[in-house]
């Protein structure tokens, strides 16, 4: 296993290594400079866009350029973004992330356990209207253009019938005199999260050891004492009610994108069971003579995960990204926007520091993958 | 999760979305005859709601306003891109977004400003016009002497040391970007604090009024107490390094600008009417009211004949530009009337349109204003007012005169009458564009010279073919087959063969136009550009490429024949200069006019008002008629308020009211 582990990180260097110069030369295949954006001011003396191009190091050819690029980025220097000059890139990475990461989490865990429990429900009760009603309804969320949507959900449910703010993070108002910044709050917000999931695996490992009648319950059980865990300290914070602020205003966006998303695992979770119920030892469970729930959620369910906890482990990685539209619509500057406005605009640094940590977690997260397969799936084992 | 209610959540959504996209019930079309007995200034709303056709006659009674009947609360403005620093050296160097702008902006006090809507340069710190300028031994010296009593946020005062310090430091740091535009070190050598109140500015060679008037007077001006130390910390980075030795001294100079640039900003005193308070990035900018602000309550007068005014009661009083009596233009008092300017950052134009009619906002600030379809949106949503105001800035069609036939004046003029600016602009674009004839636009009224010749206006497509071929013929193209105007199909019937005047085939050449993607205006032009020119044989291809790549083809490699582009422009017309003249770094398409660059010289150097409007006028003929760019139209700033909540002094100005950051040591709230 030692071996495999070790064997899976190596390629994962040389991939990556691959992944940073490809995007290097496709980010600097783009037409242009930034310094050009400077050409368009008269006012300018024409030495002064000369000029910058030199601090910024545009003066020097390609190849220079991505040897210093590699060089800084192996000594954790990401360089200093072009449109922030001279701001460090890691420096906006940091103030970005939480951002992105307490929504996009938060909405992939969601929009998973939705999707999950949809498609155990579909593929145990078939042919009926539900079935079709929910597959209609996915689908049709699923291939929905999204920016429409989510243009629809805030005027809907923050328009027009004014139950949520049409985006932002923050309600400006209250946060005027705030001693704090809200990239605190949403660190907290994260190590909460954090705190909250570890006490209630552990509260479940705990649970589970309870005899059968009480055993049933320490799924919920669990949870309650996670949430318990994680609210306990909030009691008498400072930060909690503009912490209830950021919840509120993600209420929103979560939805959104959980009426998008949930469809992909609900059909993933309904075709990888409808495959385990034709297995032997479904068939056994069920000559046993065990209630079809505890068949349906201890023998078939579980095995059907697997494919399902691989989709949420790679979905989770790419959480970082942020998604660029929803976070245009709903005004949530993380991540995707953030991307996106360093590619339009030619920040190469910054963009190619976004790319790296994407990069950097998909690969990680296949080797995650991986692992928790073998953990997993007692028949798979690497050597 | 029980199936029924799975199943009732789906129909939930479902009938929502269809509710969603219901319309609104429209009211039935009343064709009503109203007559109206006495003529009514003010706006009353009126609800009527009627199912039948009626005559009626309204009464109005108009309900006085009580004066001063606004709130105090904060202005909430929406912006779509967040600040890049709030560092005002960094600002006015290499991170001068408009954005930034929008917020530092109002910090930033200079000796001289613009006045409202008409843009006379008037003083602001200065207690009036600068000193003439005067030989003194090796420079050329001009004195300001400023008003006394105008204090920073945290109540030290402006004083002329501060006006050195800032001149002194953005020159002895070589400051770049717009640094470097104010004060201009080729011009300028350095400013001294003559006294607490009076400035002098010495300049290496004699400045025109775009390098001293327009150029260091309009300058930022910091404040000493609170910049020094940093200013002290990057000049040590130049300390013990030869400036003969190039790598080394730009390597320092590089460092220096670091140190400056990223030097802590966080309670930065402020000389404008709000300074900021909190920044919380990617949400919002916080910017309280300036309490020591000095230009409290100042009343502004601008009179018809071109006389302007101001005074705050019981301090100063100013009058220029004429006799300060007669018919009045505008008349105003600046407040603030609100406690503070909260910069509200959204996504996109779309959700900050959502705010505004959810009331979460006052005002959007967007350098390219509304998109058309959102501002009719507004429109028609009833309570908001879209205000329409002409931008400063044009695309324009320009020429490479390193390439034959360009170079000929009447192949030039040919085109600009093939152009058809108003089918362009009210048939193609639908209104969306104004069509421009000048390089100077209208709204820049001092500048702008109305008998500029607009070349083909007005014309019908019929006169506009023969004139080209006209112009053509006279220049020496021939054709083996001339177009001609069909009258009976009412159309060109297309010349073919088109020879250059020494017989040689015209070669075909391409128009560089961004792509519909980027601004699908330009690509409209571009396209109906080729199909005029081909009628009439002249075998153009529009290229509709990549912004970045003309930008790159046209502005580095120099490898274009025409193109097609735009330009924002400075209020001070020296751009005029900047394009045009033989030996500028933006005559990209090498026009070449001695006589052109003998009267910019002048222009460039002359100090005196009247005579530098008397010059810029005669460039904007010289232009119009050798017509190395043929403009082609402006789109329009388009606004929107809901004038229930907000009250600007005045609505029409160049730019639109994003011009003035939205006005907020001026506006008024009403709820």
């Amino acid at each position: 296993m030692t071996r495999y582990v070790l064997r899976r990180l190596v390629q994962i260097i040389i991939t990556f290594f691959l992944f940073q110069t490809l995007t290097f030369f496709l980010l600097y295949a783009q037409p242009g400079d930034i310094a050009n954006q400077y050409l368009l001011n008269p006012n300018l003396p024409p030495d002064a866009a000369e000029q910058l191009r030199k601090e910024l190091g545009l003066d020097k050819p390609p190849h220079l350029q991505y040897i210093q690029y590699m060089k800084n980025f192996l000594t954790g220097n990401l360089g200093v973004s072009f449109t922030n000059y001279p701001r460090p890139v890691i420096d906006i990475i940091k103030e970005r992330l939480p951002r992105t990461l307490v929504l996009f989490f938060t909405a992939t865990v969601i929009s998973f356990y939705v999707g999950f429990a949809l498609g155990k429900l579909l593929a145990w009760k078939r042919g009926g209207l539900f079935e079709y009603a929910t597959t209609v309804v996915g689908v049709t969320l699923y291939t929905v253009f999204t920016p429409w949507f989510a243009l629809m959900m805030i005027w809907l449910f923050a328009y027009k019938w004014n139950l949520f703010p049409t985006g932002k993070f923050i309600t400006p108002t209250l946060w005027r005199n705030t001693p704090f910044t809200a990239n605190d709050v949403f660190l907290r917000m994260i190590w909460t999260g954090v705190w909250g999931g570890v006490v209630a695996v552990a509260a479940y490992l705990l649970f589970r050891r309870l005899p059968p009648p009480y055993r049933f319950f320490s799924g919920f059980l669990a949870l309650f004492v996670g949430i318990i865990a994680a609210v306990i300290p909030w009691i008498h914070s400072p930060m909690a009610r503009y912490a209830l602020d950021i919840l509120w205003h993600m209420i929103l966006p979560i939805a959104t994108l959980t009426l998008i998303s949930f469809a992909g695992t609900m059909l993933l979770t309904r075709n990888s069971l409808l495959e385990t119920m034709r297995e032997d030892y479904i068939l056994a469970a069920r000559a046993k003579g065990l209630p079809e729930k505890v068949v349906r959620d201890k023998h078939a369910a579980r095995t059907a995960l697997l494919p399902v906890v691989t989709s949420l482990v790679f979905s989770l990685a790419f959480a970082i990204d942020g998604g660029v539209i929803t976070e245009t619509m709903f005004s949530w500057p993380g991540m995707g926007l953030t991307l996106l406005n360093a590619v339009v605009q030619e920040d190469i640094p910054l963009a190619m520091g976004a790319f790296s940590f994407t990069g950097m977690l998909a690969l990680l997260a296949h080797l995650a993958a991986d692992l928790l397969y073998a953990y997993l799936d007692p028949r798979i084992r690497y050597s | 999760m029980s199936r029924k209610r799975l199943l009732l959540l789906a129909i939930l959504v479902i009938a929502a979305m269809v509710l969603a996209a219901c319309p609104k019930p429209t009211p039935e079309k009343v064709v009503e005859t109203v007559v109206v007995t006495k003529e009514v200034k003010q706006v009353v709303k009126e609800t009527v709601v009627v199912t039948k056709e009626v005559e009626k006659t309204v009464v109005v009674t108009p309900t006085p306003t009580p004066e001063g009947a606004y709130v105090e609360r904060p202005y909430r403005l929406a912006i779509f891109e967040d600040l890049t620093t709030t560092n005002p050296w960094s600002y006015y160097g290499p991170n001068s977004t408009v954005w930034n702008g929008y917020v530092i902006g109002l910090m930033l006090p200079s000796l001289y400003g613009y006045s409202d809507q008409r843009f006379d340069w008037i003083p602001s710190l200065a207690a009036d016009f600068p000193t003439p300028l005067e030989q003194e031994g090796d420079y050329w010296v001009s004195t300001v002497k400023m008003k006394e009593g105008v204090k920073w946020s945290d109540g030290e005062p402006i004083t002329a040391e501060d006006v050195a310090f800032t001149v002194n430091a953005a020159l002895q740091l070589k400051l770049t970007d717009n640094w470097e535009a104010a004060y201009d070190p080729e011009y300028v050598d350095h400013a001294e604090a003559v006294d607490t109140y009076t400035v002098k500015f010495y300049f290496k060679k004699k400045p025109g009024l775009a390098r001293w008037q327009f150029g260091a007077a309009m300058g930022p001006i910091l404040p000493k107490h609170f910049w020094a130390s940093a200013v002290e910390e990057a000049k040590k980075k130049l300390e013990g390094v030869d400036p003969n030795d190039e790598e080394a001294y730009k390597k320092a100079l590089e460092e220096a600008h670091k140190v400056l640039y990223t030097a802590p900003a966080d309670g930065q005193p402020t000389g404008g009417a709000f300074g900021l308070t909190k920044w919380e990035k990617g949400a919002f900018v916080q910017s309280d009211r300036n309490e020591n602000w000095a230009f409290k309550g100042q009343h502004v007068v601008e009179y018809k004949n071109g006389a302007y005014y101001e005074e705050v009661p019981g301090w100063y009083e100013f009058c220029a530009y004429g006799d300060c009596s007669g018919d009045v233009t505008l008349d105003y008092t600046v407040g603030p009337y609100v406690t503070s300017v909260l910069h509200n950052l959204y996504g996109s134009q779309d959700a900050a349109i959502l705010a505004l009619q959810k009331d979460e906002v006052d005002f959007m600030l967007n350098p390219l204003g509304l998109q058309v379809g959102l501002a009719q949106q507004l429109e028609q949503a009833g309570n908001f007012r879209v205000v329409r105001n002409p931008s400063n800035g044009f695309r324009y069609l320009g020429f490479n005169f390193e390439r034959h036939p360009q170079d000929v004046k009447e192949f030039r003029e040919a085109v600009a009458y093939l152009i058809d600016k108003e089918f362009i602009t009210q048939r193609l674009l639908q209104g969306a564009a104004l069509p421009v004839y000048t390089l100077v636009p209208e709204g820049n009224g001092y500048w702008f010279n109305p008998d500029v010749p607009k070349i083909g206006q007005g014309l019908s497509r019929e006169e506009r073919v023969n004139k080209a071929v006209e112009l053509l013929k006279s220049a020496g193209f021939t054709w083996d087959k001339e177009p001609k105007w069909d009258p009976d199909k009412k159309a060109v019937d297309p010349g073919e063969g088109l020879k250059l005047p020494d017989g040689s085939p015209m070669p075909e050449f391409e128009i560089l136009a961004p792509s519909a993607g980027y601004d699908p205006m330009r690509a409209t032009a571009a396209i109906w550009i080729e199909k005029w020119l081909n009628e009439v044989g002249i075998p153009a291809k529009a290229n509709l490429t990549g912004f970045n790549v003309i930008v790159q083809k046209v502005f580095v490699e120099g490898d274009f024949d025409m193109w097609i582009l735009g330009w924002g422009l400075s209020l001070y017309p020296d751009y005029l200069c900047d394009f045009f003249m033989s030996d500028s770094g933006y005559n990209v398409g090498h026009y070449n006019n001695p006589e052109f660059d003998k009267k910019c010289s002048a222009f460039l150097e002359e100090t005196d008002m009247e005579k530098a409007r008397e010059q810029a006028f005669e460039l904007q003929e010289i232009l119009s008629t050798e017509l190395p760019y043929v403009t082609l139209f402006t789109a329009p700033i388009l606004e929107a308020y809901n004038p229930e909540v907000v009250q600007f002094p005045y609505t029409e100005t160049l730019d639109g009211i994003q011009n003035w950051n939205g006005m907020p040591s001026a506006v008024k709230l009403m709820k």
